[in-house]
């Protein structure tokens, strides 16, 4: 199966969520709003780390409509959430350790009384001196944000190596040396963190929440308040977004919280945008110190990188997405000798968390800028050095991993080079008009599918043949957007023969499906497709099975499922689905499978430190060609184009792919053309829409994707996960293609216009 | 409707509003964003008001209804033809939402140093026509605005155009926009420059404004008299850009450094190097 070519849309499958999303009739967890539900609200701390000495409430509890004012005190349970590190509470109790900690929780009967509340809470503090840099919050004399903590400040080191980098680095012929930050950067979902909760006459607690986690939130909301996890029913509609924003415990602790003290009444909680700018999870900025050494040749040797993940004052995922930033030091790249440490640090900033691209940007940013700077030391053509060092099938990473799925790297990058946008560059930059310069960049990159070694990546999948002879698909994990509701009914109906109509998808509710890991990690057509593919494969045996019966067949495996029926060839008769759906009773037409992803079978021995998640298996791989124009008058930079070729096994659905390399590609122009937080000792200066800028669609080149043929044996019809992999070409891609225009070598993003001005200046000179 | 929102039909009905203390709300894109979260207070919208709309040739001026869209504007023909500066400004204002909505009237009320119709309407030499219950008066655009959200708008008026004197069909017009980015960005520096030649190519006249380095916009009049007399090639606008940079006085802030909006603004000339 040859996938259809990118640039002419498959009409042959629609996503059963674009008309009603497209009318505004799908119900996300913001638009449930049960009539009569009290409103909750978080006071934020508002400074970065702090002793909190008195709360004063009674001017809040004054309003008209407060029902009630909650604090660390109230909260039962460990009062501690954290996905594999329990460390962040729900309300502060003494201390603030970031401006956006949680100090109190309101429950109002309208949103107005509890924004009067809020602002009626006093918080008094005594100010502690805080961290706000990793390697200097590493200094023995740096405050503490968590004092009596065994490793101070130092959340977690880990190293991932292969060889011996060192000593190989001495043998090299031309060795490069760099220092790279990457920012931290906000998600910027449309759907703010929200949701609903409240008490049920069972006591058991029923949420619907914006989440990428429905099962994991759980154990996170039991953890933390002391509950049972198994009286947490969590629904999770189609989000408005997530990212890896929504992977972990937002609102969720808070509302159940809230809920608890609700009276059995729902409970509702909407961050505003500042809010969530505030409160909400960032990707981890991250700084990188790289040496890379080749032969003469261009034949990559030795990599030896320390890397430092500043996680804020709690830990989220900062370990595990240090751990891959570790995995993917060396790229796509076969590299005999690689050591890679890694430093995550607490510090008195926003909280990191996962993100698209997760540890993975950072690393991948570091390692092709050096890559750029070893090919200007030889003479050498980007592309020609990247390709010359692509990872082959069967070598090993920067892991030790030998990568038995296929590898693409190189047809990747063979397919942006042969592109126009490469293989014109020269005509192209010479016709730059006045006042322009124009300049190209190439950079490739891999990501890892899947949750890794030692950190279950698990799904189940329930289907069910209705009465009336259509299917009913229990989706396990959250759509966010990426359009796996929409690839599971197209998975389905391709393995059960019939029509996409035929399909309803019920989505995430920890009540009705059974359980699967997160929505992340690109792992979920993949984990969840396999599930399901079993799960139809059960039912298309035993729909043959029920309908030998009917049909008087004694071999049942000669029986076919054709569109809306069971049919016999031999005798051309046939039983309709919906005679089938009538005649079964509901247990035995619900068919429920589960899949496991495949680990590595013989680990290497490194990375000792990460238990959870490593090394990874299956990556998809991708290159991307940026071309863009610098104004010599302003400094400002125009992306042109931005082309991402990807390999992700074979292509299931050519939209969808699509859809994922434009948002990837669109948040990655972002991070390095202009996302800004502009935090400083702690605090986000650019923390709304006016001021924190993403690209608009009038920033945005088409964002062409090239797709590369590959095919994952293990994969549900050859799929590998792809959701994150289009995210990492631009940023090195344009730092090179900055550097080709206007000779500016950029170490740190986003670009700085006045950067490219003294450039343009000091170049004339 | 709202209690809060009052829809007055005439200047007329404006006028009990006004005295009783409601605000005036135009397109609301600025004056709403200024109000969020606060306690909702009432405000006289101005768009069922005829004579605050439409666009003419009057005594010599084109007069522009304070209450016309940014859109509208752009869709007439005397704006994109006479006055191509701030034709250029109208078209990267916001969005098309926030085109659609905000008019010309609350972009010179709102007196932000980086509206972008103020730089043009510098460069135009633009005046406003005011009126109020006692009558009606004609002041310079200049003149009005005196710092950022300050202008000398006087209790009970309200601005009814703007009059802008066309320049010489021949005349040169030039505007240009830096944001950090190409939409829904506010200037980090803009330059408005309606500039005269002879036949030769000799400059008669030069206004130039610049927008966002400033507590309100800048013109430039050293820069203007360095002009005059010469031709627009790189020699000469190096030293008019040299002398922009010492007549404004920028500020540091989240969009931009001060040394780079001087920097960018005695740039920005140079693109009309021949
Ligand atoms: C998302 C967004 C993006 C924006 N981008 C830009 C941009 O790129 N460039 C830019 O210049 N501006 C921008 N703005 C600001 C704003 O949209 C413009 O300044 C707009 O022109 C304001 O016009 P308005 O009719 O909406 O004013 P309003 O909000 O209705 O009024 C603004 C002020 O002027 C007063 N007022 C309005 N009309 C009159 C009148 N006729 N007489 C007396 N007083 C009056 C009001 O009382 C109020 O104080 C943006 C705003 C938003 C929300």
């Amino acid at each position: 199966m040859k996938p259809s070519s990118p640039n002419q849309p498959d009409f042959s499958f629609r996503h059963a969520d674009t008309l009603s999303k497209a009318v505004g009739a799908e119900r996300y967890s913001t638009d449930f709003t049960p009539p009569g539900c009290l409103w909750a609200g978080a006071k934020r701390a508002g400074v970065p780390h702090a002793r909190i000495t008195a709360v004063h409430v009674g001017e809040a509890l004054a309003v008209d409509g407060v029902k009630t004012v909650l604090t660390g005190a109230d909260v039962p349970g460990s009062n501690l959430q954290g996905i594999v590190h329990k460390d962040q509470p729900v309300l502060a109790v003494d201390t603030v350790r970031h401006a956006g900690d949680a100090v109190a929780l309101v429950l109002a009967e309208s949103r107005e009384a509890l924004a009067e509340a809020l602002s009626r809470i006093r918080l008094e503090y005594e100010p502690l001196p805080g961290v706000f840099e990793p390697e200097l919050a590493l200094a023995a004399e740096a405050p503490l944000v968590h004092p009596g903590r065994e490793g101070g400040n130092l959340l977690a080191r880990g190293l991932v190596d292969k060889g011996d980098a060192r000593a190989a680095m001495r043998g090299c012929d031309v060795v490069v040396e760099g220092e790279f930050e990457t920012p931290m950067q906000e998600h910027v979902f449309l759907e703010p963190p929200n949701g609903t909760a409240r008490l049920t006459a069972t006591n058991g607690l029923e949420t619907v929440v914006s989440t990428q986690a429905p099962f994991r939130d759980r154990f996170e909301i039991a953890h933390a308040l002391g509950l049972d996890p198994m009286r947490i029913r969590v629904r999770a509609p189609y989000l408005g977004g997530g990212f890896g924003g929504k992977d972990g415990a937002t609102v969720q602790c808070l509302l159940a919280l809230a809920a608890l003290h609700a009276g059995g009444r729902w409970v509702k909680m909407v961050w505003s945008r500042e809010e969530t700018f505030l409160a909400g999870y960032k990707r981890h900025a991250a700084r990188v110190r790289i040496r890379l050494g080749a032969s003469s040749s261009g034949a990559l040797q030795a990599l030896d990188s320390v890397m430092y993940f500043d996680s804020g004052p709690y830990a989220h995922l900062g370990v595990e997405i240090m751990a891959l930033g570790l995995e993917h030091a060396g790229g796509p790249y076969m590299i005999p000798h690689t050591r890679a440490e890694g430093f995550c640090v607490y510090t008195n900033n926003p909280v990191g968390g996962a993100f698209r691209g997760f540890g993975v940007v950072q690393a991948s940013f570091a390692l092709e800028r050096s890559l750029d700077a070893l090919a200007a030391r030889l003479g050498m053509d980007p592309a020609e050095l990247r390709l010359m060092n692509a990872l082959r099938t069967g070598e090993a990473n920067c892991a030790g991993v030998a990568m038995e799925s296929p590898t693409g790297v190189r047809e990747c990058l063979e397919a942006v080079m042969a592109h126009p946008v490469w293989a014109g560059r020269h005509t192209w930059k010479e016709a730059a008009p006045p006042f322009k310069r124009r300049g190209v960049g190439i950079a490739a990159s891999c990501n890892a599918m899947g949750y890794g070694r030692g950190l279950p990546d698990a799904a189940a999948a329930k289907l069910e043949l209705t009465r009336t002879g259509t299917f009913r698909i229990f989706n396990s994990v959250a759509d966010m957007g990426q359009g796996n509701a929409a690839a599971f009914v197209q998975l389905a109906a391709s393995a059960l023969n019939q029509d996409s109509s035929l399909f309803e998808v019920v989505q995430p509710d920890t009540r009705l499906c059974p359980p699967a890991g997160s929505s992340s990690a690109s792992r979920t057509t993949y984990t969840f497709g396999n599930a399901l593919l079993r799960a139809c494969e059960a039912m298309r045996e035993k729909l043959k099975a029920r309908a030998a019966l009917a049909l008087l067949v004694d071999e049942p495996s000669r029986l076919r499922l054709a569109p809306g029926v069971v049919a016999d060839e031999a005798t051309g008769r046939s039983i309709p689905l919906a005679l089938l759906g009538n005649m079964l009773q509901r247990d035995d037409r619900i068919c429920v499978d589960q899949y496991v992803m495949p680990v590595v079978e013989n680990p290497p021995d490194t990375g000792k430190a990460f238990r959870l998640g490593f090394p990874h298996r299956f990556f998809s791989h991708g290159a991307c060609v940026c071309a863009l124009e610098a104004d010599e008058l302003t400094g400002q930079v125009e992306l042109v184009e931005c082309v991402t070729a990807v390999e992700c096994g074979r292509v299931l659905s050519a939209r969808g792919v699509e859809q994922q390399v434009h948002g990837a590609a669109a948040q990655g122009a972002g991070l390095v053309l202009m996302e800004n937080l502009a935090h400083q000792d702690g605090r986000i200066l650019a923390g709304d829409l006016s001021t924190y800028l993403i690209p608009t669609s009038r920033d945005l080149p088409d964002l062409e994707w090239l797709a590369v043929d590959g095919d994952e044996p293990t994969g549900p019809h050859g799929v590998k996960g792809m959701g994150e992999v289009g995210i990492h070409g631009p940023a090195p891609a344009v730092a090179q293609a900055l550097e080709d225009a206007v000779g500016l070598s950029i170490n740190r993003i986003p670009v700085d216009p006045m950067d490219v001005l003294r450039a343009l200046r000091s170049n004339k000179a | 409707m709202s209690r809060n929102a009052r829809c007055p039909g005439s200047l007329d009905e404006l006028w009990p509003l006004l005295e009783e203390g409601v605000t005036i709300m135009a397109g609301g894109t600025d004056l709403l964003v200024r109000r969020r979260g606060q306690v909702p207070a009432p405000v006289a919208c101005l768009e069922r008001i005829e004579s605050l709309r439409g666009v003419r040739v009057h005594e010599g001026f084109i007069s522009l209804g304070a209450c016309e869209t940014h859109a509208s504007l752009l869709r007439h023909a005397l704006v994109r033809e006479r006055l191509p500066v701030l034709a250029g400004a109208l078209q990267v204002l916001g969005s098309p939402l926030i085109r659609n909505m905000g008019t010309i009237g609350g972009n010179i009320v709102s007196a932000s140093p980086a509206g972008d119709t103020l730089a043009p309407l510098y460069a135009l030499d633009a005046q406003l026509e005011l009126v109020s219950k006692w009558g009606a008066r004609r002041v310079p655009l200049a003149g009005f605005i005196h710092g950022p959200g300050r202008t000398g708008l006087k209790p009970g008026e309200v601005l009814a155009a703007v009059l802008v004197p066309p320049p010489e069909p021949s005349a040169l017009q030039h505007f240009e926009k830096v944001g950090r980015r190409k939409a829904l960005a506010i200037a980090v520096v803009s330059l408005a420059a309606v500039i005269l030649t002879d036949g030769e190519g000799v400059v008669l006249d030069a206004r130039l404004a610049l927008g966002s380095v400033g507590p309100t916009v800048a013109r430039c009049p050293k820069a203007e008299a360095l002009l005059a007399g010469r031709r627009l090639d790189r020699e000469a606008l190096l030293a008019v850009g040299e002398a922009m940079r010492s007549e404004i006085a920028p500020i540091d802030d989240l969009r931009a450094s001060a040394a780079y909006r001087r920097e960018v603004a005695g740039n920005l000339l140079l693109r009309l190097a021949s």
